[in-house]
């Protein structure tokens, strides 16, 4: 099947299987490895991307379903040399290990705070429900989106 | 100074192994495994799979050229069955294909007979039948016997800890690639770069030479890729030896899951003896190991149960014996802390058992014993700069123990469904592979003529932040700015016979042969810069990029230094060899100084239990822990909290389980939960015990990968206080996790009994 979508601000127009994820659209064919992949089955949110703005867990989307519609990865948030503020947050506060959840949670945290840009402690826990860190214990993640929303704000 | 892989992490840009660009003509690789716990293969049907769409081939034993043997202490794990079937899971041949889809639906048109036999799954059941992987180990000090004969108390209990899944959010990986001739290179997501090496020369019949594995980063490892990354590296290996393709292995989740080993579950009994002033006299343990169908690391991991199995305590009589038993489980493995959490759970089951009928707290017991200075452990070491005294009063001042017991005792008072319950957790962890041959490491250290530093290691990054560890030790030594430096990727061409990174020792080994790399070449530049400067070199520095004479700036930069030197051909290149001093083992008496020095610390935490419906939070966990000096204090204490709440999950939630046929229950990641946001304590603190670090750590900063997952033990331990405060007669039960049926279950248990009350509280509230 023909699709044509953004991605990152960048026009793409690609044959697909009807039957090909977002999530490997994304790495396979626009080779966009940053979103990765912890289960294929949509429970740790690793593959989190924005769908016209509202994050989703990507392995659980095709790529047809994509169809017209403006994604936004990990690649796409910082501003050439400037970081995303969330991402700036990410590295003062050590919020990350391995990394490999990483992407995953700064895209889930853009959306918390596209919603919400004041949101308590409770809600922001909430709004991550669905990634897994394994490293990290989740504090300094945490810790990272309530500084970056100070920051957004300020 | 900030994880230097941050940006990269944070911007996407980082690759692991499976971000690699796919190079043409690669092959996708996927395992066929058994079906069945245990039994005799009687026929492999390849026949219809091999036709089908996309298919290159289907490798099984027969096509290995060299040996079909990975073991690694062991030789006792063929990289496919042949004949007998030891586990469910167990690869059984490899499908390369085009794609993966294509593999994928080979492989549901393979067909396999196996004859059934009955699966063995617990440790008790391998131990009566004498299903053993080696002998049994027993370390003893003192007269035992005699002690219990002199106790006042004398207690004795049962105890199970569950393993546990690494779930590493990066699965196995391997990515085969033929080179020259008969050469192949392996990238693997692997800990042991080395130990892919061999096993892949020792199966594809080549000799270590003509194998070259590459390493760049892990997505999390826990012990979960030291030796369990292996297969899957040999089989690509394989197949790009036969193929001559390229091969990829990426495991899935569920085959991840299905096909490798975890944490070791253990069984065990007790016997704790104490005086009338609570001093542990006597402690006799017996731990049953499940190590699943091969050795794998079991008698490793099986020794540092027994070495841990006093923890901070000086017990002056003790008895300690392990049995590594076979069951038909995937071979059980390395995870963070290597054996020795189970063996002190065991320790604070006894004391908490003790606690309890004596109707005390079990602090008091824990406050008696702990570790002195020149005490011996069972293993005839002697504490040396012995903190457990030190990390537990710090924590017990810091964060005001008497306020917040009797603040619990307050609250329960008031709360009649909800009560909470305080444990202390002190630990004390050995820091060295027990495995003396294995403490060794070397680095190769290149400065470029533009003044860039290139640095290999042994080390693996897997999160825990050894690379950026190593850029300190560097940029230290030279002096110059962090962004000169860059940490290569961990290859076996470049720095050979590596260790692990394992053992919480990564960062120590590595760091000290780095150090001695640089101080080498340090050591040329000075004697360059002292003649170019007509002075001698002991007056001269290095401090940020400039040379110094008599601390005076000389005006030569750190360039022109270098630059000056490769022009006078001094090497600007040099490897070092470090083997951490003073240590030793007998394994045959069982005693000596295994360990190059000990980590302290203690936890306090604050459990709050729902008697009605089970579940609990854990509000608090309060650490004074022993960094040493850290040098890096915002990973230190990354790993701090990310192993304790890996800990909290293991001794709480995790709940691992195989049906009687060995069959996997908890086979995804909606039936095996790890700690999620909610999960995790509320408040975590921790403050570092003012301390000088110690000698054999790199830069004094101790190592802190495993220690702090043991601080997750006291959580079982407050919740069963909280348990207490329901019933002050509850018998207690040591049977990790504490899950919130268990603690229902618990309390239901005294109800059923005495009828119809929920809980004993509600007589009197
Ligand atoms: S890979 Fe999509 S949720 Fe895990
Ligand atoms: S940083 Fe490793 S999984 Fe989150």
């Amino acid at each position: 099947m023909k699709i044509s979508l953004t991605v990152n601000g960048k026009q793409y127009a690609h044959e697909v299987e009807p039957r090909m994820s977002l999530t490997h659209y994304l790495r396979e064919v626009l080779n966009l490895t940053g979103t990765h992949i912890g289960c294929d089955t949509s429970s740790c949110g690793a593959c989190t991307v924005l769908l016209d703005g509202v994050a989703v867990k990507s392995c659980t989307i095709l790529a047809v379903q994509a169809d017209g519609c403006e994604v936004t990865t990990i690649e796409g948030l910082a501003q050439g040399s400037d970081l995303h503020p969330i991402q700036e947050a990410f590295r003062e506060h050590h919020g990350l290990q391995c990394g490999f959840c990483t992407p995953g949670m700064v895209m889930t945290a853009v959306d918390i705070l596209q919603n919400n840009p004041n949101p308590s402690e409770e809600e922001i826990r909430h709004g991550l429900e669905g990634n897994f860190c394994r490293c990290t214990g989740y504090h300094n993640i945490v810790k990272s989106i309530q500084h970056a929303a100070e920051k957004i704000n300020a | 100074m900030k994880n230097i892989d941050s940006d990269k992490h944070l911007r996407g840009e980082s690759l692991y192994l499976d971000d690699l660009p796919t190079l043409q003509g690669s092959l996708h690789a996927m395992v066929f495994a058994s079906p069945t716990a245990h039994g005799l293969l009687q026929k492999l049907e390849l026949e219809e799979a091999r036709k089908s769409c996309g298919v290159w081939g289907i490798l099984t034993a027969r096509d290995i050229p060299g040996e079909n043997q990975i073991g690694n202490i062991i030789p006792d794990e063929p990289l496919f069955a042949e004949k007998e079937i030891h586990y469910r899971g167990q690869p059984i041949a490899l499908i390369l294909a085009e794609s993966r889809e294509a593999a994928r639906q080979a492989r549901q048109k393979i067909k396999v007979e196996i004859e059934e036999f009955p699966a063995v799954t617990t440790a008790e059941e391998a131990f009566e039948k004498g299903m053993f992987i080696t002998e049994p180990r027993t370390f003893t000090m003192g007269d035992v016997d005699r002690a219990f004969a002199k106790c006042a108390h004398v207690f004795e209990g049962k105890t199970f800890t569950n393993g546990q899944e690494h779930l590493y959010l990066e699965t196995q990986a391997a990515y085969a690639i033929p080179a020259e001739g008969d050469q192949i290179k392996i990238i693997s997501s692997t800990q042991g770069p080395s130990q892919v090496q061999k096993a892949a020369a020792q199966v594809l019949g080549l000799p270590m030479h003509k194998i070259e594995v590459e390493v760049i980063r892990l997505g999390g490892g826990f012990g979960g890729k030291e030796d369990q990354a292996t297969p899957w590296a040999v089989m690509a290996a394989l197949g790009a030896q036969l193929s001559r393709r390229p091969v990829k292995l990426v495991l899935s989740r569920s085959d991840d899951l299905l096909m490798t080993g975890k944490r070791h579950p253990y069984s065990a009994r007790f016997k704790i003896g104490l005086d009338e002033n609570l001093k542990i006299l006597a402690y006799e343990a017996r731990f049953l190991q499940n190590a699943g169908a091969a050795a794998d690391l079991s008698p490793a991991v099986a020794e540092r149960t027994l070495f841990h199995a006093t923890n901070s305590y000086f017990v002056k009589n003790a008895r300690l014996s392990v049995y590594s038993c076979r069951t038909h489980l995937p071979p059980n493995t390395a995870f963070r802390g290597f054996g020795g959490p189970q063996g002190m759970f065991v320790m604070e089951a006894a004391i908490a058992l003790a606690a309890q009928k004596l109707k005390i707290e079990a602090r008091h017991i824990q406050q008696a014993n702990l570790l002195q200075e020149g005490d011996r452990f069972p293993y005839g070491q002697r504490a040396e700069q012995a903190l457990a005294r030190k990390s537990w009063e710090t924590a017990y001042l810091h964060y005001k123990a008497d306020d917040l017991c009797r603040k619990a005792e307050d609250f329960n008072k008031k709360h009649e469904y909800i009560k909470k319950g305080v444990a202390f957790m002190p630990i004390c962890f050995g820091i060295s592979f027990t495995n003396t041959p294995m403490n060794q490491a070397r680095a190769l250290v290149h400065v470029y003529r533009d003044g860039s530093v290139g640095i290999s290691t042994g080390a693996v990054e897997m999160g825990q932040g050894v690379n950026t560890k190593m850029l300190q030790v560097a940029a230290s030594c030279f002096s110059i700015q962090p962004e000169r430096i860059k940490i290569e990727t961990t290859n076996t061409t470049r720095v050979a016979n590596t260790s692990p990174s394992a053992a919480s020792a990564t960062s120590d080994l590595n760091g000290k042969a780095l150090l001695k790399a640089c101080e080498q070449i340090k050591k040329r530049l000075l004697k360059t810069a002292a003649k170019e400067l007509k002075t001698n070199p002991q007056k001269i520095s290095l401090q940020n990029e400039c040379v110094l004479i008599d601390k005076k700036d000389s005006g030569l930069r750190w360039e022109e230094l270098v630059q000056t030197a490769l022009l006078q051909r001094v090497s600007l290149s040099e490897t070092a060899h470090y083997a951490t001093p003073k240590i030793r083992f007998d394994k045959k008496r069982e005693k000596g100084r295994p360990f190059s020095y000990h980590v302290y610390g203690t936890a306090i935490i604050t459990a709050k239990v729902d008697g009605l419906r089970g579940t609990y939070q854990i509000e608090s966990v309060q650490i004074a822990h022993d960094f040493g000096k850290s040098m890096n204090t915002a990973i230190d204490l990354g790993q701090v909290e990310g192993g304790l709440v890996q800990g909290l999950g293991w001794m709480c939630m995790e709940e691992l389980a195989y049906d009687k046929n060995g069959r996997l229950l908890s086979n995804a990641l909606s039936t095996y939960k790890i700690p999620d946001l909610f999960s995790v304590p509320e408040r975590i603190e921790v403050v570092p015990l003012e301390d000088e670090g110690h000698e054999a750590a790199i830069l004094k900063s101790k190592a802190v990968g495993e220690p702090p997952l043991m601080y997750g033990i006291g959580a079982y331990f407050a919740i069963l206080n909280a348990m207490r405060a329901f019933q002050s007669d509850l018998e207690p039960f040591f049977n990790a996790p504490m899950t919130p049926e268990k603690v229902l279950t618990g309390l239901l248990k005294k109800q059923v009994k005495n009828k119809p009350l929920h809980v004993e509280k509600r007589q009197i509230g």
